[in-house]
């Protein structure tokens, strides 16, 4: 009996995961989340993209970042969307869904105090967006000031692909 | 056994779903999540709030908070304040876009005109709702669209001329519709305007200044000695820059020729939020104060212009360029220019301010008058017959009025 319910629990734990992950999770975005998703990604080529749900450019670019998460599957995707709270965690989910990129790693600012947010990651950033900022294996940060265009960030993932790494 | 397995794997199914889906939403509707510091109507939670005087030296405010649109009076320079007059009365989705706010205009009669923008839909698509008061502010006319069209619209401004006309202008995603018939890209939204001869009742026909203006900034508006309107705004330029221009109409119907302030060079495909600031001094020089992060030069600048908006001078920087400065307000007040920002050193905000006595050739020594820990609107200034205030609405410490005083 204990072995069956332990077996339940657990086919109903990987069915629940498979099935929420057709949602995008999102993690709440607050002070330190910043040098924790650096940390968590050290060594490893990932583009971190900020977007808003209110931000027409933003929509036009969601999808085409959907389309390169899935030509590089070498690539870690992170998503913050940094719109001005307060926020709609359905809206956003639901735009991440439609851009195919529920499965990316994402986040979604939750501190009122945006300003501060923001300074951590880039002083001289006043919340403009979309905004990606590409982190190479070795730590290097290129930031993209709006809409990005694919073909560069296509060059970048392929260049980070020649490098080692502990991937 | 069976049963006991389905209800509880049903039980474990219903606990997971529900941690996975609100265990990150509980902590972010948090009070912390909040840029206001409370959720009810009244003032002190509000996360935006707008001042102007009436002709009497009544101080008006109308402010957003608890998801509606309130106003009160003070006639003790922002010590006091009448009770609350709700001017929205059912739950709309307001505007909270960063440089989205109530808008209030008083004319030289005590009428008021009130206007802000609501999303309309789940695609974010704007609406731009005015109402009046006719009995000094006890009570609001029932809200109207200022336009009957539905496309998107935002971002607009109000002002009284002096024939108590009320001028309008917004920015307007209508003409998207024919050019994507066409196949063709829109960029941006059209700035357009209308007036109301009623005091904000009802307005005349849209009418559009120009296409393809940027979509996500506020606009700077001001009268000139003549009344007549001069608009600021973030264009859209050749190449997908987006820096500044001004239009001065040559009466309440007819927008003039748009002009440069200020060549920066910032092409970027994305929503600054960070509109400019607009002061006529009483000999007719424009001021104006606005953000840019262009490839000419980043950060916030002045300039001026003698000449009605044709010609600015060189940009002058504004604020310490390692403290973030943000949000620029210039005013033309009684007693010389008074300009206002924010800076942010990592922890504080901090309102810098400086002067200048010889209508914006030189200016003061910038200081801090005024910071807070947390979350704040922008410092905005208004001004009597007399003197200039700061209107600063903070998560923190709440709403500050305080006059800004002579410089040596």
């Amino acid at each position: 009996m204990k072995r069956e319910l332990l077996a339940a629990v657990f086919l109903l734990g990987t069915l629940s995961v498979a099935a929420a992950a057709e949602d995008a999770e999102l993690r709440p975005f607050e002070r330190g989340s910043w040098q924790q998703i650096l940390r968590s990604h050290a060594g490893r080529p990932t583009l971190v993209h900020f977007w808003g749900v209110t931000c027409g450019p933003c929509k036009v670019e969601l999808p085409q970042l959907g389309k390169f998460m899935k030509d590089h599957p070498g690539i870690d995707i992170v998503t913050i969307s940094a719109d001005l709270v307060p926020n709609l965690p359905e809206a956003t989910q639901s735009m991440l869904q439609k851009a195919g990129l529920a499965s990316a790693e994402n986040w979604m600012f939750s501190d009122g105090f945006a300003d501060r947010l923001r300074f951590e990651i880039d002083p001289a950033w006043q919340g403009d967006i979309p905004r990606t900022m590409l982190v190479a294996r070795d730590g290097a940060v290129t930031t993209v000031e709006g809409s990005a265009e694919m073909s560069e960030l296509d060059k970048w993932a392929q260049g980070q692909a020649g490098t080692t790494g502990s991937r | 056994m069976r049963d006991l397995r389905s209800i509880l794997g049903a039980a474990a199914m219903a606990t997971v779903f529900s941690l996975w889906h609100c265990g990150a939403f509980a902590q972010m509707n948090h009070q912390h999540a909040s840029e206001a510091a409370c959720e009810e109507t009244v003032l002190r939670c509000a996360s935006k709030v707008t001042p102007a005087f009436g002709p009497d030296g009544t101080l008006w405010l109308a402010w957003m908070a608890g998801g509606q649109i309130s106003v009160a009076s003070s006639k003790d320079e922002g010590k006091t304040f009448s009770s609350p007059v709700r001017v929205t009365r059912e739950d709309l989705n307001l505007d909270w876009g960063p440089d989205a706010r109530p808008k209030i205009a008083i004319d030289g009669k005590g009428r008021m005109a009130l206007a802000f923008s609501i999303f309309r839909d789940k695609a974010f698509n704007g609406q731009v709702l005015t109402t009046q008061s006719t009995d000094g502010g006890k009570s609001f006319a029932p809200l109207r669209p200022i336009t009957a069209d539905n496309e998107s619209q935002r971002f607009e401004a109000i002002a009284f001329e002096p024939d108590g006309t009320v001028f309008a202008a917004w920015l307007d995603k209508r003409n998207r519709v024919p050019a994507r018939q066409n196949g063709k890209p829109y960029d941006g939204a059209g700035l357009f305007f209308a007036t109301s001869k009623d005091g904000g009742s009802t307005y005349s026909d849209a009418q559009l200044v120009a296409d393809n203006t940027c979509e996500c900034c506020r606009l700077g508006l001001a009268l000139d000695g003549s009344g007549r309107p001069v608009v600021v705004f973030r264009n859209i330029f050749e190449g997908g820059v987006r820096d500044h221009a001004v239009v001065t109409f040559t009466d309440a119907a007819s927008p003039g020729e748009i002009h440069r302030v200020s060549r920066d060079d910032w092409q970027i495909a994305a929503c600054p939020h960070h509109g400019p600031s607009l002061s006529i001094s009483p000999n007719g020089t424009y001021h104006v104060a606005w953000y840019t992060n262009g490839k000419a030069r980043k950060g916030l600048f002045y300039a001026r212009s003698s000449d009605g908006g044709k010609t600015f001078s060189d940009p002058l920087p504004i604020g310490e360029p390692g403290r973030s400065p943000s949000r620029p307000q210039v005013i033309a007040g009684p007693s010389g220019l008074v300009m206002v920002w924010k800076e942010f050193d990592g922890e504080k905000t901090e309102v810098k301010l400086m002067t200048s006595q010889d209508d914006g050739a030189t200016w003061s020594t910038p200081r801090a008058i005024a910071s807070t820990a947390d979350n704040s609107d922008h410092p905005l200034l208004v001004s009597d017959s007399r003197r200039v205030y700061l209107s600063w609405m903070t998560k923190a410490d709440g709403y500050r009025f305080q006059p800004i005083e002579g410089e040596p």
